[in-house]
C-alpha cells in the first residue's frame, strides 16, 4: 500500500526511516527508565558501606563479599526457606482446590450459578484488610497458630477467588463438544476433569500457578500479620523490609539483599516466560 | 451489588449455621489462655524469656546473666529470645498459647500503663510480698513510678537509661568553644558556630541535628529538659497550659531556622547511615553535638572514632538554668506474662535480674547501662570511666524526668511526636491553637481506650 | 443447550436432579467451605466487633456506636487516609492506564530489538513490591540517591521525593509506573488484535495517525481499557505494602525494639485506609475502631464493585 503523496517512494522511505528513528529513540529512553534502577541497585550492592552513603555512582572497589555477608545475616536463609514453603504449598493447595470449583462454574448449569460467580468476583475485589482482624483473632487466640505461616497456607486449600475466576475464564474457551463426547464415552465428571479437562487446561493452570507463586512470594501483608511475632517464620519479603534498620546495615547490603529477593522471581520468569505472558493476557483479553 | 436471586428459605438455611459458628467463635474470644501462679518454683521447668537486646556484646551479657541464674537455680532452664520489639510482645501475649513468653521485658516504659491496666503483665506486688521484699527500699522512687500504673506494680526496672550529650572535642576546640553549652541559648549559639557548610549548600559538619526523627532524638526526650507536666490531676492532657510546650517548640523552630531550615536538615539526615552501624552520623563526624543514651560510650570506645569526644548533660531552658544536670530517664522494664503457667519460677528470674545487686552491677557494666537499684548504684564495682559517670549523675539528679504511664501506653507520645514533626517543619502556624487541638486529641484517644 | 435429562421419566429425573445437585455441591465444596469460613464468618465478626470495646485481652463489652463515632468523627487520621486512598485511586490508575497504553503502542511499533525491549519493559513488574520499594527509596534518597546526584550534576533542582509530603505520593506513582509490565502485555495483545484491514481502510480514507487511533484503535480496545481501570481501582483501594515500606524506610527511623512506627511518613502523606486498619487493630489493639474502619473500606469496595459489575467491566459475561 502506497500513501497518496507526491513525494513518491524515496520520500516514503525517508519518512519511514524517520519514524524508525523516532520510535526507537523513544524505546531506548523508556528502556533506560525501566533498566537503570536495576543497574544502580547492582552497582550499590557491591560498594563499601562508606561509599554507599556518599552518593557516588560507580564503585571504587567491587565488594562482591557483600553478598556473602547478606547470606550470613542471621535469619536470611530461614526467610528463604519460609518463602519457598509458603509459595510452594500455597500454589499447590490453590491449584488443587480451585480447579474443581472453576470447572463446576464453567461447566454445570445450576440455580445460583450467577450469584456464586458474583460472590467469587466480590471476594476477589475485597481488600484483605477488611476481614483480617477476626481471622487473626481466630488463628491467634483459638488455634494458637500465630507466629507461623499456617494461617496463610491453610485457607489456600479452600479455593482462591482469583484463581477460580481465571481458571473458569480459561475453561470457558474449551469447546463443550470435547466434554460432551467424553461423557458419552462413559467418563464420570471427575474423570472427565482429571483425564480431559486438566490436560487441556494446562496453560491456564500454569498461569494460575505462577500467579499464585508470585503472590505468595511477594506477599507482605500476610506475613506481617501472622509471622511477625516469630522471626523463625518470617519470609523474604517481610525480612527485607526490616533488614536495614533491624540489622544496623547500610544501603550497600540492603541493595544486595534486595537483588537476592528479586533474583528467584526473575529466574522463574525466564524459565516460564510463555506461560506467564499467556496468563497476563488471559486476565484481560478473555471475558 | 445486585441482589442474588435466591429463595429466602435457602438464605436462612445457610445463614443460621453461619451465625451459630460465629457466635461460638466469638464467645471463645473473651478468654485467651490465662496462666497461674500456683506452680512449684523448685520443680524443674523451662522458662521463655524475651528481651530486646540485639548487639553481640549485649546478647552475650544476657546469656552470661542467665548462666549465673542457672548456678543459683539449676532446675530452671531459660530459653532466651533477643531483638524482640514491644509490638511483638504485645501480639504474643494477646495470642497466648505455647509460643508466648513467661518473662518479658521492654525497652520502653511507654507501654507500662497499658500492660498494667489490661492485665497483660501480672501484678508483682503479691510476689514481692511473698519474698518479703520492700520495693521502696530496693528501687529509687522515679524508677518505681514508671513501672506501675494506678497502684499496680506490674513491672520492675531492669537497668535504667539516661540521656545526655556527646560532643566532639576536636570540633569544639576548632570553633573556640571551651565547655559544653548549659542553657538553650548557649546551645543554639554553639550549634551554629560548630556548623560548617559545603559549597553545594549542604553540610560538612552540623553543630547539632535538631530533627526529631534522628536516631534517639524523639521530641519527648528533648522536651524532658523543660520538665513538662503531661496530665493534670483528672488525667486530662495539659500540653497547651503552662507554656512549656510552646517554649519548647519555639526554641526548636529557632534552632531549625538558624541551622539552615527544615528541608536542608532533613535532606542532610538522609545522608546518615544506620544508628547502630559504622556510618552513624556522630561517629563519622557529621555531627558535633549529639543526644544519645549512656550505652553509646561503649560503642564509641569500640569503634575508635577519629576525634576525641566527651559527654555532658543536655542543656536546659534559660529560665531553669539551676536544673542543669537533669536529663530524660527511661529504662528497660521486666515483668511476668499473665499467660505464664510458671509464674513462681518466672518470679525467681525477674527477682534475680532486677534486684540481685551483684547481678545488676555485672549486667550494667557489661552493656554500659545505669543500674536500677539503690544498692547497685552505690556499688564500688560499678564502672568508673568519666563518660559513664556523667550519665550516672543524670540518673541520680533529683530533677531528671521520666514519662508518665497512660492507659493506652505510648499512644499520647505518638500523638505528641506527630504534632512535633509538623511543628518542627513549620506546618503549625498557630502553636497555641495546635497544642489545644493536640490536648483534645489525646483526651479523645484516652477515652476511646477506656472501657 | 438441551440436556439429555429433560426427556427422562419424572422419578428418574428427580433422582437425577438430586445427583446433579450433589455433584455440583461436591465440586464447589472447597470454595463453599472457604467462603463461609474465611469470608462469611470474619465479615459477620467484623460487624459484631465494630460495636464492641475489645483490646484483645479483656472480654469485649458493648459500646453501641462509640467506635463508629470515633472513626468517622473524632479520629484525626481518618480524613487524610481516605483522601490519600482516593487520590491514589484517581491519579495512579489514570496515569498507569495512559502510560501502559503508551508503552504497549511503543512495543507494537518497535522493529529492531523487539524482544529486548519487551523484556526490559516487562521485568520491573516482576520485582517483588517490597524489593522494588526498597530500591526506589534508595534511588530517590534526597541526600545520596543516584537520581538526585544525577539531577544535581545536570543542575536541575531535585525534589526530596519520599521525604517531602508534597512529593511522596507522586513518588509512589512513579514506582507504580515502573511496574507497568502487566498492563503493557494486555494492551499489546489487544493492539495486535485490531484487524489490519481497518487501518488500511482508514488510511485510504486519508485519516491521520490521530484519527486512526481515535476511530479504529480506540473502539476495539475499549473493553481492555475498562478492564485495566477496574482492576486498577480494585488494586489501588488495597494499596498497602509499597506505601508502608516507603514511609517506614524513608523516615530513616530504626524499627528496633521500643519504637512504634506510625505509618504515613512524611506527615501522613502516604497513609492509606488499609494501613490505618492495620495501625488501629495491630498497633493500638483497638479492635472495635479497626473493625468499624474495615467496614467503611468494605462499603467503598462493594460500591465500586457493584458499579463496575453493572457497567460493562467484562468480568461477568451476559451468558452467566
Amino acid at each position: 500500500m502506497t500513501p497518496t503523496t507526491a513525494t513518491g517512494p524515496a520520500g516514503h522511505r525517508a519518512r519511514s526511516a524517520l519514524r524508525w528513528i523516532a520510535v526507537h529513540t523513544t524505546a531506548v529512553a523508556a528502556a533506560l527508565f525501566f533498566v537503570l534502577p536495576f543497574v544502580f541497585v547492582l552497582l550499590t550492592s557491591v560498594m563499601s558501606d562508606e561509599q554507599a552513603m556518599s552518593g557516588e555512582l560507580w564503585p571504587h572497589e567491587w565488594h562482591w563479599s557483600n553478598y556473602a555477608e547478606v547470606f550470613r545475616t542471621p535469619g536470611f536463609l530461614t526467610w528463604w526457606r519460609n518463602s519457598l514453603l509458603y509459595a510452594g504449598l500455597g500454589t499447590l493447595f490453590t491449584v488443587c482446590s480451585s480447579v474443581p470449583v472453576a470447572y463446576a462454574l464453567a461447566r454445570f448449569r445450576f440455580r445460583g450459578r450467577r450469584p456464586a460467580m458474583m460472590l467469587v468476583i466480590a471476594t476477589m475485589m475485597l481488600p484483605p484488610q477488611v476481614i483480617v482482624i477476626p481471622m487473626y483473632l481466630v488463628w491467634a487466640q483459638q488455634l494458637h497458630l500465630s507466629g507461623s505461616l499456617w494461617p496463610l497456607i491453610v485457607p489456600m486449600a479452600f479455593g482462591d477467588a482469583y484463581a477460580v475466576f481465571l481458571l473458569r475464564q480459561f475453561l470457558l474457551t474449551i469447546p463443550r463438544e470435547y466434554l460432551e463426547s467424553a461423557k458419552v464415552d462413559g467418563c464420570g465428571e471427575l474423570r472427565t476433569l482429571v483425564r480431559i479437562v486438566v490436560p487441556m487446561a494446562k496453560p491456564g493452570i500454569a498461569a494460575v500457578a505462577l500467579f499464585q507463586f508470585f503472590f505468595c512470594w511477594n506477599d507482605y501483608f500476610g506475613p506481617q500479620i501472622y509471622a511477625a511475632q516469630n522471626p523463625g517464620a518470617w519470609t523474604l519479603s517481610y525480612g527485607l523490609e526490616s533488614f536495614k534498620s533491624a540489622h544496623s546495615v547500610d544501603w550497600n547490603l540492603t541493595m544486595a539483599a534486595t537483588l537476592l529477593v528479586m533474583a528467584p522471581v526473575v529466574l522463574v520468569f525466564f524459565f516460564a516466560q510463555k506461560a506467564f505472558v499467556e496468563g497476563v493476557t488471559l486476565t484481560g483479553v478473555k471475558g | 451489588m445486585p441482589r442474588p436471586r435466591t429463595r429466602p428459605r435457602l438464605t436462612r438455611r445457610t445463614l443460621l449455621p453461619l451465625l451459630a459458628t460465629t457466635a461460638l467463635l466469638l464467645s471463645g474470644c473473651a478468654n485467651p489462655s490465662t496462666g497461674s501462679a500456683d506452680d512449684d518454683p523448685t520443680a524443674p521447668v523451662t522458662l521463655a524469656f524475651w528481651h530486646g537486646w540485639s548487639e553481640k556484646h549485649e546478647v552475650k551479657a544476657v546469656d552470661d546473666s542467665i548462666a549465673r541464674f542457672r548456678r543459683l537455680h539449676p532446675h530452671i532452664r531459660v530459653k532466651t529470645t533477643g531483638n524482640v520489639s514491644d509490638a511483638t510482645v504485645n501480639q504474643a501475649l494477646r495470642a497466648g498459647g505455647g509460643n508466648a513468653p513467661d518473662v518479658v521485658s521492654s525497652f520502653t516504659t511507654d507501654n507500662v500503663g497499658q500492660y498494667c491496666s489490661s492485665g497483660m503483665w501480672a501484678d508483682l506486688d503479691p510476689f514481692l510480698k511473698k519474698s518479703g521484699m520492700v520495693k521502696e527500699r530496693i528501687f529509687p522512687e522515679v524508677l518505681l513510678d514508671y513501672t506501675r500504673y494506678r497502684g499496680k506494680q506490674c513491672a520492675l526496672p531492669l537497668l535504667a537509661d539516661a540521656f545526655g550529650m556527646y560532643y566532639n572535642k576536636d570540633a569544639f576546640e576548632k570553633a573556640g568553644i571551651t565547655r559544653p553549652p548549659r542553657t538553650m541559648s548557649e546551645f543554639r549559639r554553639a550549634a551554629v558556630k560548630l556548623t560548617e557548610r559545603t559549597a553545594g549548600g549542604s553540610y560538612r559538619q552540623l553543630g547539632f541535628m535538631p530533627d526529631f526523627r534522628l536516631y534517639q532524638n524523639s521530641p519527648d526526650r528533648l522536651f524532658a529538659q523543660w520538665a513538662p507536666t503531661y496530665f493534670d490531676e483528672e488525667g486530662k492532657s495539659r500540653l497547651a497550659r503552662g507554656g512549656a510546650a510552646e517554649d519548647f517548640f519555639t526554641t526548636q523552630r529557632r534552632m531549625v531556622t538558624e541551622l539552615g531550615g527544615y528541608s536542608a536538615l532533613e535532606k542532610f539526615r538522609t545522608t546518615f547511615g544506620d544508628e547502630m552501624s559504622s556510618q552513624n552520623a556522630f561517629l563519622t563526624g557529621k555531627l558535633a553535638m549529639h543526644m544519645d543514651g549512656e550505652w553509646r560510650g561503649l560503642m564509641l570506645d569500640a569503634a575508635k572514632p577519629r576525634f576525641r569526644w566527651g559527654t555532658a548533660p543536655m542543656p536546659v531552658p534559660d529560665d531553669q538554668a539551676d536544673a542543669y544536670g537533669r536529663g530524660y530517664l527511661t529504662g528497660t522494664v521486666a515483668g511476668i506474662a499473665h499467660s505464664s503457667r510458671h509464674q513462681n519460677a518466672a518470679w525467681e528470674l525477674v527477682r534475680f535480674l532486677t534486684a540481685d545487686t551483684s547481678q545488676v552491677v555485672a549486667f550494667a557494666n557489661a552493656i554500659h547501662n545505669v543500674p536500677s537499684t539503690k544498692a547497685a548504684l552505690a556499688s564500688p564495682e560499678l564502672a568508673r570511666d568519666p563518660a559513664f559517670r556523667t550519665f550516672l549523675g543524670i540518673a541520680r539528679h533529683p530533677r531528671s524526668v521520666s514519662m508518665p504511664p497512660s492507659v493506652n501506653g505510648g499512644r499520647y507520645v505518638l500523638s505528641l511526636r506527630d504534632f512535633a514533626f509538623r511543628a518542627e517543619a513549620g506546618r503549625v502556624p498557630d502553636l497555641k491553637k495546635g497544642l489545644r487541638r493536640l490536648d483534645r486529641q489525646i483526651d479523645e484517644d484516652n477515652l476511646q481506650s477506656r472501657n | 443447550m438441551a440436556t439429555p435429562l429433560a426427556h427422562r421419566p419424572a422419578p428418574e429425573r428427580r433422582r437425577g436432579r438430586t445427583r446433579e445437585r450433589l455433584r455440583v455441591l461436591g465440586f464447589l465444596s472447597p470454595w463453599l467451605i472457604g467462603f463461609t469460613v474465611f469470608f462469611g464468618y470474619p465479615l459477620l465478626a467484623t460487624v459484631y466487633f465494630s460495636f464492641m470495646h475489645y483490646n484483645q485481652i479483656q472480654a469485649p463489652t458493648f459500646v453501641g456506636l462509640r467506635n463508629w463515632a470515633y472513626v468517622l468523627g473524632r479520629m484525626p487520621l481518618f480524613g487524610p487516609a481516605l483522601w490519600n486512598t482516593l487520590w491514589l485511586v484517581v491519579v495512579m490508575v489514570a496515569l498507569r492506564v495512559v502510560f501502559g497504553l503508551g508503552i504497549g503502542l511503543l512495543v507494537t511499533k518497535v522493529k529492531t530489538g523487539a524482544g529486548f525491549f519487551r523484556t526490559a519493559f516487562y521485568l520491573p513488574y516482576l520485582a517483588p513490591p517490597v524489593a522494588a520499594t526498597v530500591a526506589f527509596v534508595f534511588l530517590l534518597n534526597p541526600g545520596t540517591g543516584p537520581v538526585n546526584e544525577a539531577l544535581g550534576a545536570l543542575g536541575i533542582p531535585a525534589p526530596n521525593w519520599f521525604n517531602d509530603p508534597a512529593w511522596a505520593k507522586p513518588s509512589l506513582v512513579l514506582l507504580s509506573l515502573w511496574g507497568i509490565g502487566d498492563l503493557m502485555v494486555i494492551f499489546m495483545a489487544a493492539l495486535l488484535d485490531v484487524p489490519k484491514e481497518q487501518y488500511e481502510a482508514a488510511e485510504l480514507d486519508g485519516a491521520g495517525a490521530l484519527a486512526r487511533f481515535r476511530y479504529v484503535t480506540w473502539p476495539s480496545i475499549t473493553p481492555i481499557v475498562t478492564f485495566a481501570v477496574v482492576t486498577g481501582v480494585v488494586q489501588t483501594m488495597q494499596y498497602y505494602t509499597q506505601a508502608l515500606v516507603a514511609g517506614k524506610l524513608a523516615s530513616g527511623v530504626s524499627v528496633g525494639p521500643g519504637t512504634v512506627i506510625q505509618p504515613g511518613y512524611p506527615d501522613g502523606s502516604t497513609l492509606t485506609v488499609p494501613q490505618l486498619v492495620y495501625s488501629l487493630g495491630f498497633q493500638n489493639f483497638d479492635t472495635g475502631a479497626a473493625c468499624a474502619l474495615s467496614l467503611v473500606l468494605f462499603a467503598i469496595a462493594m460500591a465500586v464493585t457493584s458499579l463496575l459489575m453493572r457497567g460493562r467491566a467484562g468480568l461477568l459475561s451476559a451468558e452467566d
